[in-house]
């Protein structure tokens, strides 16, 4: 059964036609929010308010652009809108903080050391607007025209988007390089005199 | 490009495996909150429509009933020389008057005679165009 035939089951209601769309896009969209935020447990949450809007919101998607594009449009909307709700208030209760390490959330993040790490926090110091694109490319493997879909915007700026956006990668990622060599030849410089 | 290959180096994760779980949880949640939500407009729609009903029905029984024209213009109540405390009324105060009037008599009735019509017209021997209307 293709995916329109199964969203077409889901503005009449089909919870099994549901099931079977979370089964196909689950991991996909929470890798992609997971790229985006940097932040597994949000990044799950963030998925699950994204397959709700996909329930309850079927009746708006249109099929004149694929249902893959669609879903990611969801997601990238409300990824930018969690980040900027954190930006304005980036406080954490204590008690938040003591339960999600203690019941074990962060476990699925993947552990990163070296390069990985690097890359993570260059990506992560990107503005979104560049971000998206160069993920969406680059990690999930979309076509331009599917990402102007995605994020409604003609191909031409995608297109330099995604150009400034690895530009800017390399830059953030040269700088961290960068910091790194200095803080080493500081400790390196501290181990010497001792 | 090298950014290419350096994002591929990141790591893919996965759903957790209780995913599909939790947002069919979550999804029946969203559906009772949906449902209550529509079913608590309804009561307060239901409430506020029996209040005004029940305000209406007050305001008619009680209060505006027996008052007729007279009684909302005070004329019973208020004397031209006293109000209703004794006290006498001051140049400036006005007494609410209804007077009948019957408009009947005051427009002409239209006559049912055959009536004709003058067209004034200036005969002249001269030449037209010098007639002037």
């Amino acid at each position: 059964m293709d995916e329109q035939e199964l969203v077409r089951q889901i503005q009449e209601g089909d919870e099994m036609a549901f099931a079977k769309i979370v089964n196909i896009y689950k991991d996909k969209i929470v890798n992609y929010l997971y790229q985006f935020i940097g932040d597994y447990q949000r990044a799950v949450d963030l998925s699950q308010e994204t397959f709700m809007r996909v329930y309850f919101k079927a009746n708006k998607y249109k099929p004149i652009a694929p249902f893959s594009s669609w879903i990611y449009a969801i997601a990238s909307n409300l990824a930018k809108t969690e980040m900027k709700r954190t930006q304005k208030a980036p406080t954490v209760s204590l008690d938040d903080l003591h339960n999600s390490y203690s019941s074990g959330a962060f476990s699925e993040n993947p552990v990163e050391t070296g390069l990985t790490r690097n890359i993570r926090q260059s990506l992560n110091l990107l503005h979104p607007r560049y971000r998206i694109p160069v993920i969406l490319k680059d990690m999930e493997g979309f076509s331009l025209e599917e990402i102007a879909q995605i994020l409604k915007r003609p191909i031409g700026t995608i297109k330099a988007r995604i150009s400034r956006g690895r530009k800017y990668l390399r830059r953030e990622l040269e700088n961290v390089l960068d910091e790194e060599d200095k803080d080493l030849e500081k400790k390196e410089n501290s181990y010497g005199r001792t | 490009m090298e950014e290419l290959n350096l994002l591929e180096k990141l790591e893919r994760v996965k759903a957790p495996p209780d995913f599909e779980q939790n947002v069919l949880n979550l999804l029946s949640a969203r559906k009772e909150k949906k449902r209550a939500r529509v079913r608590n407009l309804g009561l307060s729609f239901a409430g506020a429509v029996a209040v005004l009903l029940v305000c209406f029905i007050v305001l008619n029984v009680f209060v505006f009933r027996g008052k007729g024209t007279l009684d909302f213009s005070g004329l019973e109540k208020e004397t031209p020389t006293s109000s209703p405390r004794g006290e006498t009324l001051r140049a400036g105060d006005y007494i609410p008057i209804i007077e009948a009037v019957d408009y009947s008599r005051e427009i002409q009735r239209p006559s049912y005679e055959s009536q004709t019509i003058y067209i004034l017209e200036q005969v002249s021997e001269e030449r037209l165009e010098k007639i002037k209307y």
